[in-house]
């Protein structure tokens, strides 16, 4: 079955060409005003990219924040579904998820089955989410994608004190001011996002065989922080996990 | 009789000098790097202002981010907390309020005294930019007004609109889309003051405040939060008689005074 997932998040939106489990093509575009024309535009691109017509697609399902705004739009599932649904698909053995999105960061407890017994999520602070790591990085005139290059020459990564997004950009601005390194500094969010990660993560005790999905899971200079600090088995989406969702919702047309 | 109470922050010294309760000279200067050098000029101006020599003072207490060190290098015989010095110099500015809520730029406190202007109990947030000054800042920027604009604006609005986050990163994202969608800046206003003011009475709900607060600090001087405060938390915010960034100072010369008086 050909099927498209999308998952209109709060600053992203990711939608995915699937037949059956393969992935076929994907696509990522930041949301800005129009939303409703920006993901007609997306949907269509991701659909000839796939190599495909939109008529040969037998279903798209939608998720994330702004699900209710797909066009055309068959299904809508509950985000956290989705990325179990992707984790428990690809990744059997995995025990928890951690979905770091634009606006939260959700830890969801799998069971065997791949059912969700437990999630938690925090969207009540921007602590350690996607839009606090864009912020620190625009503050230090980085584009997130440029993180992980810059970040390679840090010789000693400054230390972040606060956990509140505004207060944190004020104290990258101190050290700037002070003479560290933007690659020591950029670091240091680094850490600081994979701290507050972490506590998530644990929050659930244990966190034996795990995953990190959503968009901040893609810059390595945070997971490889989050796999040192957080004990247990890490396994690699095997996608970019930023669109763990968009597949998962692909992966459930197929269920009902 | 003279009494003085020197408080040193991390921005600004004061010092007041009180004769029988009475304030007969208050200054205000911004720091030096060492506290000490603060706590002496600005004590020198306000004798100066006095006219009165160091030794006409029968005691003094320090207080502040400085407070050790000013009183190890001589200049006050005790040193007290900030809070406690807060709490007490807004009992002594008005002896019926037993609640003091301190908005500032990066924190917010509330601050219980008892009967008799003794601290009793105390909240404090410093980790969360929501609930303090900062916020105010972000999204009077946000909006494109200045910050003591948006009171009287938000004051204008009929219809306040509701936020449905608390973070100040997301509510900044919450006035963008309010702003895109047509929506006037006297309404987004008006539900910036009314988030801001859920935001501190969630904090000060902690401690039980009574139904007479005092409100200082920088956000005191906002008249829509000030409204919104009263409203959710059903109380009379009173703005002291004294600049209040002088009540630190003040309650530590006062308490000098009690000191010496018992």
């Amino acid at each position: 079955m050909i099927a498209i997932g999308c998952d209109v998040g709060s600053l992203f939106a990711k939608a995915v060409v699937m037949d059956g489990d393969k992935l076929l093509a994907s696509r990522i575009a930041r949301t800005t005003g129009n939303v409703a024309s920006e993901l007609e535009d997306l949907l269509s691109a991701v659909v000839s990219d796939a190599g495909a017509s939109r008529n040969k697609v037998e279903r798209l399902v939608a998720t994330g924040a702004g699900a209710d705004l797909v066009p055309g739009a068959d299904l809508c599932e509950d985000g956290v579904a989705c990325v179990a649904a992707a984790a428990a698909y690809y990744l059997p053995d995995v025990q928890l998820a951690i979905d770091i999105g634009g606006q939260s960061i959700t830890a969801l407890l799998l069971d065997p089955d791949g059912d969700v017994v437990n999630f938690m999520r925090n969207d009540k602070c921007a602590s350690g989410s996607g839009r606090f790591l864009e912020m620190m990085s625009e503050k230090l005139n980085l584009d997130v994608s440029e993180v992980d290059r810059e970040t390679a020459a840090a010789k000693g990564p400054v230390e972040l004190t606060a956990q509140c997004g505004v207060f944190a950009e004020s104290e990258v601005i101190t050290h700037v001011n002070a003479g560290a390194s933007r690659p020591d500094v950029m670091a240091g969010v680094c850490a600081a996002v994979a701290k507050i990660v972490v506590a998530q993560g644990r929050r659930f005790g244990s966190a034996g065989h795990y995953t990190l999905t959503g968009g901040v899971a893609r810059t390595q200079a945070v997971t490889r922080i989050i796999r040192q600090k957080l004990p247990g088995t890490f396994h690699q989406f095997p996608f970019d996990p930023q669109l763990a969702a968009a597949i998962g919702a692909a992966l459930l047309a197929d269920t009902d | 009789m003279y009494y003085a109470g020197i408080d040193i922050g991390s921005l600004t010294a004061e010092a007041v000098i009180v004769k029988d309760g009475k304030v007969v000279a208050a200054r205000i200067m911004n720091v030096f790097p060492n506290p000490v050098d603060s706590a002496r000029e600005v004590m020198g101006r306000a004798l100066k202002s006095a006219g009165i020599g160091a030794g006409d003072i029968s005691s003094a207490i320090s207080t502040g981010y400085g407070r050790d060190q000013v009183q190890a290098a001589g200049m006050a015989q005790e040193n007290v907390s900030e809070i406690s010095c807060h709490g007490y110099g807004a009992f002594c500015v008005d002896p019926s309020v037993r609640t003091v809520i301190d908005i500032g730029g990066q924190d917010a406190k509330v601050i219980k005294m008892d009967g008799s202007g003794k601290l009793m109990n105390f909240v404090m947030n410093d980790k969360c930019a929501a609930g303090t000054g900062h916020f105010l800042e972000v999204m009077s920027r946000t909006l494109g007004v200045g910050l003591e604009e948006l009171g009287p604006l938000a004051l204008e609005s009929k219809k306040p609109v509701l936020m449905s986050n608390r973070c100040t990163i997301y509510v900044e994202t919450e006035v963008i889309h309010y702003l895109q969608r047509g929506v006037s800046r006297k309404d987004v206003a008006a539900g910036i003051s009314r988030a801001m003011a859920e935001r501190v009475v969630a904090l000060a709900r902690r401690v039980r405040p009574e139904p007479k607060v005092m409100l200082t600090g920088g956000v005191a001087k906002n008249t829509a939060v000030r409204a919104e405060l009263e409203k959710i938390l059903g109380a009379r915010m009173e703005r002291p008689s004294l600049d209040p960034q002088l009540i630190g100072a003040y309650g530590a010369a006062m308490l000098a005074a009690k000191g010496a008086a018992s």
